[in-house]
């Protein structure tokens, strides 16, 4: 049973994190690797804040959120000052080079990782809570971001993709908006970290590696960019995948580097073959019904 | 009563050494329609980007009903009065015709963030409003029929339009309008010129720039002539197109 | 303490180990100015050649030469296959430019992926043993390495730029990087010149891979550090400049190698982060001023950023 309520939570984590992504990529049209990494410092944040300081933990947890959505800022600022290219240059030794800060630093566990991390909800309420949690934030974010890409700033998120100039041409600042989708998504990020160290109560810079942006990135472009349920469906998929995988008994050695050309492989072959990913988006936006929906007729 | 508007001073500009701009003194007057003329790479529409903060000049002074606008971004200078259409219209084509005219609301409560995820029913009012506004605006242009279609299927002229009823969403008070006639022709040409003239009889300072000569004869109090960079004469439409001087600058390059 | 030998011996050290970072910056640099790309597939070809000479070398036991030439062809082979299945295709189909880039960087992830599988993750280099006998020049060791690694890249980079200025080829390219439309209307085949900056960056990258593997060890994620190294130069060298991310490269790695004076070695990897973003946040233009005009810059930036200069030149 342990074995299931841990896949469960790891798929419902991918969800929030393909979500998110798919919030920064495909609705913000911003490129960026260093997911993983967002995820990683609300994970070690929440639990450094816990284990050391014994912060409450959904205040831990919300400080993880927040101190990603701080780093990402920081990250996008500069980067986006020049251009989306640069943003994903940036992205690339950020996630990185965070991850080196993380090896070398000694409170956070180094290579070796963070252990001992508090448990939350487990021992009160048993794993089950636990499970309803994460499934519960899992459904949350899901339905934000369709919330969000369906509201009047979705319109406006569109028409900032569309067309950056027209869209400041209205007096609208596209800088700002393109930061504050990255902080929300990178935030959401760091939520999922925070909810996976309080259950796993282990996290090691290794299990943030780029493999896990490729994995992220997989998911979000095999399900479908700017689909509401692309995400979910590549991030089940996705997971499946891998953990299908484990069965075949393979070496560690073995089993990295194959989930990572798995990862990577399915990245290109759909780049290539179908870069609308399974779900397609359609081209045009659409409102919620009787609020921003103008409808084509 | 004419006010100065828009008050452009001393402005200086080059790419690699080529002069797109080269001390432009100019002043739009409310009310009035100035007509900018000039050869292809006179620097009409990069002189637009300069006034608009698109392009930063070299040097030289943008005030806006007297304040200077040079410490101030596009987007900003924008909502301070400062509206501009595309030469290449631009509009967004995965939105509706409504759509994008409520993208040009300077100011949309209902695209806050937060005001996404806790509606208030003043949102509702604010929405109905500007969906008014603009339903209004597309009606006075012969477009009321099309607000629900996707830009891309509507013809050019009407492309057109909209363009310009999407810079006229938000409260201009100087419009700069970048060859709104070029490809425009019959109905949508008529509701052009109507709609230019009843935004500066509204007390707008209107700027064109127009390849049209009938359209600027008509529609404009006034021309400017660019050549080069640079403006070689200001008087009235029928003046400068009798110039020979500047006839021969217009055509022979 | 620090005496001037020391600081002589470090610098004469970097400067020989730039060697390599001289040609991958060239060679990114290059696909740059002429594409218009940010080749991140270019670890992937690091990659393939070096293994291939390791094979060669190590499991196979032929001589070097013929390890130096199958590494050469391997890495001529991976951007000729890189460029007309990949860049071509994508091209064909007028994806954003974005979509390239991450296009080519799972490129360079999915072959470390393979190499890693193939090959595991020790450290290994070309020959089996590293040695390279030291003659000291005044109180200054000098390997047997260091002078013709250092002779090698400049042939290199004299015949590169003996290329582009003399030859009608290397005219094309320039040509191409400057005005892509307007040499396609004087005739130019881009399809060709995007090629042959594409082979001419291989061979770069064959040959500063040949001096790394015999200089250091290579991990199945080392041409991606190296590739962001070469990234980092670019930029800070000016975005279209191959002589400016030729001299950053050089300046970056004497920094680097430099830096075990003042900080301890397990952050020196980390400096390679800490010059990308400074590269992006201090000089994202490049340290100096182009005197040429190059249209990298404007096509650079976002289509949306991009247009009020295509507007102003159509006024």
């Amino acid at each position: 049973m342990e074995y299931l309520y841990g896949i469960i939570i790891i798929v419902g984590l991918y969800v929030i994190l393909a979500t998110s992504f798919n919030l920064i990529i495909g609705y913000g049209g911003l490129f960026s690797i260093a997911h993983p990494v967002f995820f990683a410092l609300g994970a070690y944040a929440s639990a450094l804040l816990a284990r050391e300081l014994d912060v409450p933990m959904p205040l831990a947890m919300l400080a993880g959120a927040l101190v990603a959505v701080v780093a990402s800022v920081a990250l996008a600022l500069p980067s986006l000052r020049v251009s989306g290219d640069y943003l994903l240059i940036a992205s690339i030794g950020f996630q990185l080079g965070m991850l080196e800060v993380i090896k070398n630093l000694r409170f956070t566990g180094g290579p070796g990782g963070l252990t001992n991390i508090p448990p939350f909800l487990i021992r009160e309420f048993g794993r089950e809570s636990y499970v309803l949690l994460v499934l519960f934030l899992a459904v949350a974010v899901t339905l934000l971001v369709r919330w969000i890409a369906r509201s009047d700033y979705g319109r406006a998120m569109s028409a900032m993709r569309d067309d950056e100039l027209a869209f400041a041409s209205l007096g609208r600042d596209a800088m700002r908006m393109k930061i504050v989708i990255f902080g929300l998504g990178s935030g959401l990020a760091g939520l999922a970290g925070a909810l996976y160290a309080h259950y796993f109560r282990f996290i090691a810079p290794e299990q943030f590696e780029i493999l896990q942006s490729a994995a992220i990135l997989t998911m979000v472009v095999v399900g479908g960019l700017r689909t509401t349920w692309g995400p979910v469906v590549g991030a089940l998929l996705l997971q499946a995948l891998p953990q299908m995988l484990t069965f075949l008994n393979l070496p560690p050695s073995v089993l990295g580097p194959i989930q990572g050309m798995l990862f990577t492989g399915l990245v290109l072959v759909f780049m290539f073959f179908r870069p609308q990913g399974l779900l397609p988006a359609e081209d045009v936006w659409h409102g919620r019904e009787g609020l921003g929906g103008t409808r084509r007729n | 009563m004419t006010a100065n508007v828009l008050e452009v001073r001393e402005l200086n500009k080059s790419f690699d050494g080529i002069v797109v701009a080269r001390e432009i003194n100019l002043t739009l007057q409310s009310g009035r329609v100035v007509g900018l003329i000039g050869p292809n790479g006179a620097g009409k529409t990069s002189l637009f980007n300069l006034i608009t903060g698109v392009v930063k000049p070299d040097s030289g002074t943008v005030l806006l009903e007297g304040a200077p606008l040079d410490r101030l971004a596009f987007p900003q200078r924008v909502r301070r009065g400062l509206s501009r259409t595309w030469q290449h219209i631009r509009l967004f084509p995965s939105l509706s015709v409504l759509d994008n005219l409520l993208i040009g609301t300077h100011d949309y409560p209902g695209e806050r963030l937060l005001n996404v995820l806790f509606r208030h029913a003043h949102l509702a009012e604010h929405d109905k409003a500007a969906r008014e506004r603009a339903s209004d605006l597309l009606a006075r242009m012969g477009l009321g029929h099309v607000a629900g279609a996707l830009v891309a299927d509507l013809p050019y002229g009407q492309q057109k339009l909209v363009g310009v009823a999407r810079a006229l969403m938000g409260k201009a008070k100087c419009l700069l309008l970048d060859e709104p006639m070029a490809g425009v022709e019959g109905q949508s040409y008529a509701a052009m010129q109507r709609i230019v003239r009843e935004v500066a009889d509204r007390g707008v300072a209107v700027c064109v720039v127009e390849h049209n000569v009938a359209f600027i004869r008509d529609l404009c109090d006034e021309g400017v002539f660019m050549f080069a960079g640079a403006i070689m004469a200001r008087g009235t439409v029928a003046d400068l197109t009798r110039d020979p001087q500047l006839t021969e600058l217009y055509f022979g390059h | 303490m620090l005496d001037a030998t020391i600081i002589l011996q470090i610098l004469w050290s970097s400067l020989a180990i730039s060697c390599y970072y001289v040609l991958f910056a060239v060679a990114f640099a290059l696909v740059l100015k002429v594409t218009r790309l940010f080749n991140f597939a270019q670890a992937a070809i690091m990659t393939i050649a070096f293994y291939t000479a390791f094979v060669a070398v190590q499991w196979l036991e032929w001589p070097a030469w013929v390890a130096f030439l199958l590494m050469m062809a391997a890495s001529l082979a991976a951007s000729y296959v890189l460029e007309r299945l990949g860049f071509e295709a994508l091209r064909r189909r007028g994806v954003s430019v974005m979509f390239v880039f991450v296009f080519t960087f799972m490129v360079s992830e999915f072959v470390a992926y393979v190499a890693m599988l193939v090959f595991g993750t020790w450290p290994q280099t070309i020959f089996p043993a590293m040695f390279w006998p030291v003659t000291l020049v005044g109180n200054i060791a000098v390997s047997a390495w260091d002078l013709p690694a250092i002779g090698v890249t400049i042939a290199a980079l004299a015949a590169l730029s003996a290329f582009m200025r003399f030859t009608g080829a290397g005219q094309f390219m320039v040509a191409v990087a400057d005005n892509p439309a307007l040499a396609e209307l004087y005739g130019i085949n881009k399809r060709q010149t995007f090629l042959l900056a594409m082979m001419i960056a291989g061979a770069l990258v064959g040959l500063g891979m040949f001096l790394y593997g015999t200089r250091a060890q290579v991990l199945p994620q080392t041409g991606i550090s190296l590739m962001l190294f070469a990234v980092a130069a670019t930029i800070i060298g000016g975005i279209g400049s191959l002589a400016g991310a030729a001299v950053a490269a050089v300046i970056l790695g004497i920094i680097q190698n430099a830096s075990v004076l003042v900080i301890s070695s397990e952050w020196q990897g980390f400096l390679l982060y800490v010059f990308l973003f400074a590269a992006i946040v201090l000089f994202p233009k490049g340290l100096r001023l182009p005197r040429r005009r190059f249209g990298t810059a404007s096509h650079r930036v976002t289509r949306g950023t991009a247009a009020p200069a295509a507007e102003s030149k159509a006024a």
